[in-house]
């Protein structure tokens, strides 16, 4: 025997059915401005629901409305305790996945752990751990911005979107930096170098990269290389082989690969959070005659001290976007701009939700971006 | 502790006797053929019950086809009751595919980790992966080797003016890669971008550094169609290099690759034998090979072992 249901209650399942919750993870309320633009954008109220620290510390949430056979979008910025962040994403989507949500799309701007992505001297591919309990935990999409490496895509089971911040960081260079034809894009590490690529190639300018000593940030130290072998008493397949040491590599003092002299430098990056590589970056621009330092990242960490050391430098102007919540990082440094991105964040919502191709928003993206 | 058994797949039985003889051991019976429907078939000639068992495919030439005769030697042996299965992968397949660079791309690199890790693979061994990540793809340990100490020691030993060149990328995606290598020589670097000055017109080749009188080393971690070093080693001879080599890992050498290399102006292209290079030798007198037998026999013997294989990846063995 089929259950219908009565008349009355038909156009309330016919409203709900496939709807969109839109929900933050955040307790921290500093991390919610995000959240509230990219709402305000949708047209749709937050959806209701309580994440707060229990006295022992543990991480309580409580959904207080029905996400039954819904499309909830859980939207969570990276706070300075980024573990609990981490925590209160997974146990919401635990929550909604448990309370027979249709399917639950992380939108996570900045990812964390996303340096750790690679195996060092035994350590763990955090980000692979981290895309694995996500998935577990109940995701079933994941909505992101300017992964630290895009092969983090491949750790996930789920479809990931990797949205762009380059678009937003062009517009500003060409509408805030008025002479921005006579710059040069810069890569403070061979590691970015690709990146600085992307962007010389659309606003069809010079590059530069700077090698040496100050570039320790993913020193090749920590993957192993350094090892000594164990010493063994067991017997070998055949005696070991002999290994002759090679010269040690040994990091050359600073030098700057393309001009810059006379020019304005533009430093991009994909995050900037300790600022000595970039401080020191800045002092070698100077000193190679660029006459203005600006920086351009889209994850503005900014952690620490780094308000003050930016203000104290030779660095005109920092960039970033609002991935990361750095209200407290702007008053203490006026340097510090933002570029609003909650706009192609509700966008890619809005598409995902309506089963809309996600095309449309990497359309001017390169292959090196 | 398990004896090692040592396999070959049929894509590289050249790199598989040199390791078996570098230790000291004979390779394992291993029958693989096809069907007249095209289908592989393995037979496991020996018993690996229990057994330490190394297979070693490389991802070249028919790399669909090897790829499954990997996966079925792979099976063959976890279903014999092996108690571990090591897939040694000189070149990974599908490498280049690890990221969605377009939109609905599929990252088959790591179709393929998946394809590995469900054939029952316990460990990979490979080298000079395109993107290091793609160690995170697996659940299993990843030991990634790096040809770099090899290469080292070969331009030391072939290049007499080594210490005055310069070592280039081909792109801008490299020049991580130059610079450790550079470093390690202690000399200078430099990179080619692709810069576009107006829009809808022909990406042109902006060199970035200074080559002018010194020998140009070109280096990356594969060269396919060669189409990018190629147009590299004309940019750099123009901006005055007084020779060019260039050195890869993976000597892929598609389509027309090896009459650019035979028109290019290049010294010689190194690359070592992750991929089988004699027949292209015999067209193109240019190719030299380093062998990396040895780091892959010496890893092979230190995972047996339980040692450290982490200082491989400075030191090569003699």
């Amino acid at each position: 025997m089929f259950c219908v249901a009565p008349p009355e209650l038909e156009t309330k399942m016919n409203i709900t059915k496939g709807g969109l919750v839109l929900f933050s993870a955040n307790s921290n309320s500093s991390c919610m401005e995000l959240s509230k633009k990219i709402a305000e954008r949708l047209g749709v109220e937050m959806g209701k629901v309580q994440v707060y620290q229990e006295p022992n510390r543990e991480t309580r949430v409580q959904i207080q409305e029905s996400v039954r056979g819904k499309d909830v979008f859980i939207i969570q910025t990276v706070s300075k305790d980024v573990n609990t962040t981490i925590m209160e994403l997974l146990i919401m989507v635990y929550a909604c996945k448990t309370s027979c949500a249709k399917s639950i799309i992380g939108v996570i701007p900045y990812f964390p752990y996303s340096k750790q992505c690679k195996m060092r001297k035994r350590g763990s591919i955090v980000s692979k751990l981290l895309a694995s309990m996500m998935c577990k935990a109940g995701l079933t999409h994941l909505i992101t911005m300017d992964l630290h490496q895009k092969e983090i895509q491949g750790f996930f089971n789920i479809p990931v979107d990797n949205l762009r911040a380059s678009p937003f960081l062009l517009q500003y260079i060409q509408e805030e930096i008025p002479d921005y034809r006579n710059a040069v894009i810069v890569a403070k590490s061979p590691a970015s170098a690709k990146r600085a690529q992307s962007f010389a190639e659309r606003l069809r300018l010079g590059i530069a990269v700077i090698h040496g000593e100050a570039q320790d940030a993913e020193s090749d130290l920590v993957d192993g290389r350094h090892s000594p072998p164990m010493v063994r008493s067991v017997a070998a397949i055949h005696p070991s082989l002999e290994i002759p040491m090679l010269i040690p590599k040994e990091k050359p003092p600073i030098t700057v690969v393309g001009d810059v002299g006379g020019r304005i430098a533009i430093i991009v990056d994909d995050i900037i959070d300790d600022v000595d590589s970039f401080l020191a970056a800045a002092e070698t621009l100077k000193e190679r005659g660029a006459y203005k330092i600006f920086v351009m990242a889209t994850h503005g960490l900014l952690s620490s001290d780094a308000p003050r050391l930016i203000e104290e430098s030779a660095i005109d102007e920092v960039v970033v976007t609002n991935t990361i919540p750095h209200e407290i990082q702007k008053l203490q440094c006026p340097k510090i701009k933002t570029v609003d991105i909650s706009m192609i964040l509700s966008e890619a919502i809005r598409r995902i939700h309506n089963g809309e191709s996600m095309s449309y928003l990497f359309r001017n993206i390169g292959l090196d971006d | 502790m398990p004896n090692i058994v040592l396999f070959s797949g049929s894509s590289h039985q050249d790199l598989s006797q040199r390791v078996a003889d570098r230790l000291g051991l004979e390779l394992g019976k291993v029958v693989t053929k096809k069907f007249s429907n095209q289908e592989t078939s393995v037979e496991i000639g020996e018993s690996v019950r229990g057994e330490d068992v190394y297979i070693i495919q490389s991802g070249c030439g028919e790399i669909n086809d090897n790829l499954m005769e990997l996966l079925i030697m792979i099976n063959a042996c976890k279903i014999a009751s092996s108690s571990r299965v090591t897939a040694v992968i000189p070149c990974f397949p599908y490498a280049r595919q690890d990221k969605k660079d377009k939109s609905r791309a599929p990252i088959s690199a790591k179709l393929v980790a998946n394809m590995l890790s469900v054939a029952g693979a316990d460990h990979i061994i490979t080298m000079d992966l395109h993107a290091s990540q793609i160690q995170g793809f697996f659940d299993i340990p990843v030991d990634n080797l790096y040809a770099e100490p090899a290469v080292l020691q070969w331009i030391r030993e072939n290049i007499t003016e080594w210490r005055n060149c310069i070592i280039v990328s081909p792109d801008a995606g490299g020049a991580k890669r130059v610079t450790s290598i550079a470093d390690r020589l202690n000399v200078e670097f430099a990179l080619i971008h692709k810069e576009r000055k107006k829009a809808n017109e022909v990406d042109r080749m902006v060199l970035v550094g200074d080559v002018k009188d010194r020998v140009a080393i070109l280096v990356d971690d594969m060269a396919d169609t060669c189409g990018t070093i190629c147009h590299a080693a004309d940019k750099l001879l123009s901006a005055g290099a007084t020779k060019v080599y260039a050195i890869l890992t993976h000597g892929i050498f598609s389509g027309p690759a090896i009459s650019r290399i035979n028109n290019a102006a290049f010294e010689a292209v190194v690359v070592t034998n992750t991929i089988p290079q004699e027949d292209k030798m015999k067209h193109c007198s240019k190719i030299q090979v380093i062998d990396i037998s040895m780091i892959l026999a010496e890893a092979i013997r230190r995972t047996h072992n339980g040692e450290s294989v982490s200082y491989l990846f400075s030191h090569v063995p003699l």
